[in-house]
């Protein structure tokens, strides 16, 4: 079982600025699951109570001479503490700036000696008789080399991967209406304070662009309803007269008339789910699963300075419903 | 868009607020712990909100009707109803999400006699609240505060010095002894508990921070230090950086009646943008008042 490849210095970016503090958010421990062609970010995939999270990049978005082998169809997975991958990545890159200023502010171009490189590895940890599997971080910086080594659990066996990989491809279907947010973080600011007021978020979702949110218990009914939002997949047109209504009536009303479902999750979950905004995402779309299974969330990237999706890229999030039977 | 569906009967009261921080701030000050009963007693003048702790600290926060852009009153007498407080503080902070207008209407009674809260905003964005109102309590009336004697007891200080003192006082803590005295004019709180610890503001010695001083005759009372704590340590950090005039008097019995000034009319984050109402109002102030109730020496212990 062999893995070793350099970082990129978009990969270093994606990881340190983005990705890394949004995916620590959803759990301190992920499994981290390379294969030939893309490398993923897992939460909660074998343990159905939490929100599942899956950040999927592409070998070339963060890594070049990306090698690796292993006897189960070269694919590698462990589970790792992402606050001391974050906290290794840091103390390299500071290390691999300070050669790159050194060299005159060039990149680090493919002929330049330094580049950050990560590994597995095993090593012998002080005071143990029996060698531990690290993923280890490395780089030579003008005065000094780093290298830190970032503990992992031993990697799963063949039939392990072959679970996570069966839940990975389960995780991935579409629901059929999906509504764009409109700003991610101002729904933020606002499910913040909600989550003073009760521990339950209903959830709906029309096929007429409506999102609904709402907390109920016996001493309060506290909601917020965006309108008219981008809806991508099934939608329809929202009946005529329906702007005079309440909020709750037009939910009701939308769902008696199976255009709309509504999902009951937990107010934490779907706050954590907002926290992935910190991966800078360029827009976020809501959406419930088929027979509101679970609540999914997708994060869409752009190609820089474009407006088209930067396939290379994906994080989507699902939350588990705390009522299935109820849709 | 009406949050409620069928209103049948007009309510007692309709109104609008322009930017709901100031109310949150203010209804804050009085939240001294986390499940707290209050009742609200509407009126032609306005909203009175009023909490207590069993038989020796009351707080009132009134919300005149010119803090409202429109007050909408149409009940006979003074309705009034019992709320939770951590809830309605919790519920009306969503509204105030930055960057987002947070004018607000507020509506009572709703269908089932809840109070009804829904944004005013017209960005295709709706914020509603529901919010179950209970038959009050009885308020105890025995927090009638009437003067001690011909002249008034009193001193205004500055909220942050005020709180400061108070927030330094909990290292004697348990009771403390509150005394004004004439010559030279001054007052004194004095802890003695783990240790003693005295802290003076002297009249001539600190005119920015004793704003005005009224005493003719030297008073002392002991009142317990969570109650006097509650007065003070529950504002803001936005309000106490105001820093307006916090007045204390003393009334008969030594009741002691502490109120502050909280500005609801300018945000209390700085907004990138400022709309034409942002300008502040001279009117636009809720007044908070809390009163408290002195310890009685039966032990006779400690009394100078």
């Amino acid at each position: 079982m062999k893995f070793r490849a350099f970082l990129t210095d978009n990969g270093v970016n994606l990881l340190d600025k983005r990705f890394l503090p949004a995916l620590d958010k959803m759990g301190k421990i992920c499994y981290l699951y390379l294969t030939r062609d893309h490398v993923y970010f897992l939460h909660n995939l074998l343990n159905g109570d939490g929100i599942q999270s899956i950040a999927q990049f592409r070998i070339e978005a963060l890594f070049d001479e990306y090698r690796i082998s292993s006897q189960n169809d070269d694919r590698i997975s462990f589970t790792i503490d992402l606050s001391l991958l974050h906290r290794a990545l840091r103390s390299i890159i500071s290390i691999y700036t300070e050669f790159s200023a050194s060299h005159g502010g060039d990149p680090v171009g493919d002929s330049a000696p330094n580049r950050l490189q990560i590994k597995l590895v095993k090593k012998l940890p002080p005071h143990s008789q029996q060698p531990m599997p690290f993923l280890t971080l490395e780089a030579k910086g003008y005065r000094s080399a780093v290298i830190q080594d970032v503990p992992i659990s031993k990697p799963l066996s063949r039939s392990d991967v072959l679970e996570l990989q069966a839940a990975l491809d389960m995780a991935q279907d579409l629901p059929q209406t999906l509504i764009r947010v409109p700003d991610m973080h101002q729904l933020q600011n606002f499910v913040d304070r909600m989550k003073n007021v009760g521990d339950v978020l209903n959830v709906s979702i029309s096929k007429y662009g409506d999102l609904h949110l709402q907390v109920s218990t016996t001493l309060i009914t506290l909601g917020a309803e965006f309108r008219k939002l981008l809806v991508i997949g099934e939608q329809a047109e929202s009946p005529t007269g329906d702007q005079n209504l309440s909020a709750q009536s037009r939910t009701r009303i939308a769902l008696q008339r199976g255009d709309a479902m509504m999902v009951q999750v937990s107010v934490k979950h779907f706050f954590k789910s907002l926290q992935c905004h910190l991966a800078k995402p360029d827009c976020a779309f809501y959406g419930i699963a088929l027979q509101g299974a679970c609540l999914t969330v997708i994060f869409q990237f752009f190609i820089p300075g474009t407006h088209q999706t930067d396939k290379a890229i994906s994080l989507h999030c699902r939350l588990p419903v705390l009522d299935p039977g109820s849709s | 868009m009406s949050s409620s569906a069928v209103e049948p009967e007009s309510p007692d009261l309709v109104c609008q607020l322009d930017k709901v921080q100031g109310v949150v701030d203010a209804l804050t000050s009085v939240r001294w712990k986390r499940h707290q009963d209050a009742v609200v007693e509407l009126s032609e003048h306005g909203i009175v909100l009023i909490v207590e702790e069993t038989a020796c600290l009351q707080a009132k926060v009134y919300l005149q009707r010119e803090l409202f852009v429109r007050y909408e009153y149409s009940a006979e007498g003074r309705p009034r109803f019992g709320v939770s407080l951590g809830l309605f503080v919790d519920c009306l902070n969503t509204f105030s999400v930055p960057g987002h207008s947070s004018a607000i209407e507020i509506c009572y009674p709703g269908p089932d006699m809840q109070l009804l809260l829904k944004s005013v905003d017209s960005s295709g964005a709706c914020t509603y609240a529901e919010i179950r109102t209970r038959i009050p309590d009885t308020i105890s009336w025995d927090y009638n505060f009437e003067p001690a004697g011909s002249t008034p007891l009193s001193f205004t200080v500055k909220s942050a010095a005020l709180k400061e003192a108070i927030d330094d006082l909990e290292w004697p803590g348990s009771s403390i002894h509150l005394i004004l005295q004439p010559t030279p004019p001054s007052v004194t709180f004095r802890g003695e508990g783990h240790g003693d610890l005295q802290i003076d503001f002297m009249c001539y010695a600190n005119t920015d921070l004793l704003v005005a001083f009224h005493c003719d005759r030297q008073v002392s009372h002991r009142y317990k230090y969570k109650f006097l704590r509650a007065t003070t340590s529950n504002i803001p950090s936005s309000v106490i950086r105001d820093n307006r005039g916090s007045k204390l008097t003393i009334g008969r019995g030594g009741m002691l009646k502490v109120q502050h000034l909280v500005s609801v009319a300018k945000p209390a984050m700085p907004h990138p943008h400022i709309d034409s109402a942002g300008y502040q109002q001279p009117s636009r102030i809720a007044y908070i008042e809390f009163f408290v109730k002195p310890e009685f020496d039966d032990d006779g212990a400690n009394d100078t």
